[in-house]
């Protein structure tokens, strides 16, 4: 196992581009509207979804031959919030101030439907690495789109990039003005329409295959 | 297979399946909070006095290491209790309020001088958000008037927009700011709504720079420090007559000398 294995890193590079959870499955919506104002939330934001995504579907696949298929939603979303408690725990304990930098957006990671998505769509039907790593680029996926609305939202926004102030005063002072519009839930949801449309029009990547 | 093959599907399973499970998240779940309860109710103290000192202007934005929080703390803040009358007292009844002293004392009498130099005070403010509470600290110079610092612990408002509270930017603009016009009547300070520069001169003193998309927030923010402000009116008070007569005997040993 110590060289890389080809399918896990198709099973990434799916998640990350060609099947990407924002752009192509559309889930996560709604915390991308509400996490992209600043770069840095949005990136913590990142990083906590993916490692939750790719543990509770590594969980979740060890344990799909067991669960039972009428309550297996209730064990997934069982699996994930208890993850999730914990890791907001964890957080809080050694971490204190990225923990009060997320404050309530730990707790909406138990609501993206990214998480359950995945554990419903894929780790139910496959083996635990594969769901690990398919957990892994998804997560990655979501922090890409995140981190680029982010991006545009926090420039055209506020005129920053990482809380730094870019753009220089003089262009203020010719009368330039920050976008008040970027800083609200539109902005973002005009940022990622147009996301969508520029993924799914590059020419050969994400064709509808079936 | 046999007939008695693993049915997952059956009704004992199911059961056996969602009790196992419960136990199983319920007990880590309480493993993980009750085991790192010290460390974050740690993490919680010391947040606190970071605050009350970033209040009190005694450390930036940047923050210093834990012991010399702690260090800092002790040296230069004290927590007292006042009665409704303002007087310092050392036993807690309905009606006293808390609130502490910045302190410049020498390190060599820290803690033990009860005359050490006030060189300010700090209220607590407990007040509603947008969203939940919003706790901080209003600190004040010994004049009793004017606003020395402002910080914000705890609250739920909306990152990037009335989440800005917590930012720089929003509590420097509170230094210097004045509770009282010129006709020495109580104001309060409260948030504006836009720019301060754009508002009449003689309210200029009295209010600062609001947060763009957030004005309910400020809304709520300016409400909460003038009923702060309301209910520890007779503290400032008391702080106002020191520094007169302080002023006043100032002046009479200029004359005299």
């Amino acid at each position: 196992m110590s060289e890389e294995n080809p399918n896990y890193l198709e099973l990434i590079t799916r998640g990350i581009w060609k099947e990407n959870p924002v752009a192509y499955q559309v889930l996560g919506i709604c915390s991308a509207l509400a996490v992209t104002v600043k770069m840095s939330t949005a990136i913590v934001m990142g990083i906590a979804l993916t490692v939750v995504t790719a543990f509770s579907s590594l969980i979740i696949s060890s344990m799909r031959k067991r669960i039972p298929s009428n309550i297996r939603i209730i064990v997934e979303l069982a699996v994930i919030s208890s993850l999730v408690i914990v890791t907001d725990q964890v957080l809080k304990a050694f971490f204190y101030d990225i923990s009060k930098q997320l404050s309530i957006f730990v707790g909406l990671i138990i609501t993206n439907c990214i998480v359950l998505g995945r554990a419903e769509a894929f780790a139910l039907a496959n083996k635990p690495f594969d769901s690990f790593f398919d957990g892994i680029g998804n997560g990655l996926g979501y922090s890409l789109v995140l981190i680029t609305v982010a991006f545009i939202r926090e420039l055209l926004g506020s005129g920053k990039f990482f809380g730094f102030n870019i753009i220089p005063q003089f262009i203020y002072d010719a009368g330039y003005q920050n976008m008040g519009l970027m800083v609200l839930a539109p902005g973002a949801f005009f940022i990622i329409g147009l996301l969508v449309w520029l993924k799914n029009s590059l020419p050969g990547i994400s064709k509808e295959e079936r | 297979m046999s007939e008695k093959a693993f049915d997952k599907n059956s009704k004992k399973n199911v059961i056996l399946f969602a009790l196992l499970t419960s136990v199983i998240c319920s007990v880590l779940i309480t493993v993980a909070a009750g085991g790192l309860k010290s460390l974050q109710q740690a993490n919680m103290e010391l947040d606190k006095k970071v605050n009350i000192l970033k209040a009190a202007n005694l450390i930036g934005q940047k923050k210093p290491a834990k012991d010399q929080i702690n260090k800092l703390y002790d040296t230069h803040i004290k927590e007292v209790t006042v009665d409704s009358q303002g007087n310092i007292t050392d036993t807690y009844e309905p009606g006293s309020l808390h609130l502490y002293f910045i302190q410049d004392n020498d390190s060599s009498n820290a803690g033990t001088d009860a005359n050490a130099q006030i060189r300010g005070y700090i209220l607590p403010i407990n007040t509603r958000g947008l969203w939940g509470k919003i706790q901080g600290y209003l600190a004040f110079e010994n004049d009793g008037q004017t606003v020395s610092g402002f910080s914000v612990f705890s609250h739920s408002e909306t990152p990037g927009l009335g989440g800005e509270i917590e930012s720089n930017w929003f509590q420097t603009n509170f230094k210097g700011k004045k509770i009282l016009n010129f006709r020495n009547e109580f104001v309060s300070v409260g948030i504006a709504k836009g720019k301060v520069k754009n508002m009449p001169k003689n309210l200029q003193d009295h209010y600062v720079d609001g947060i763009s998309g957030a004005t309910l927030t400020g809304k709520y923010l300016s409400a909460g420090i003038k009923q702060t402000l309301k209910k520890y009116d007779a503290v400032s008070i008391t702080f106002r007559q020191k520094n007169l007569r302080a002023l006043k005997n100032g002046q009479e040993q200029g004359i005299q000398q």
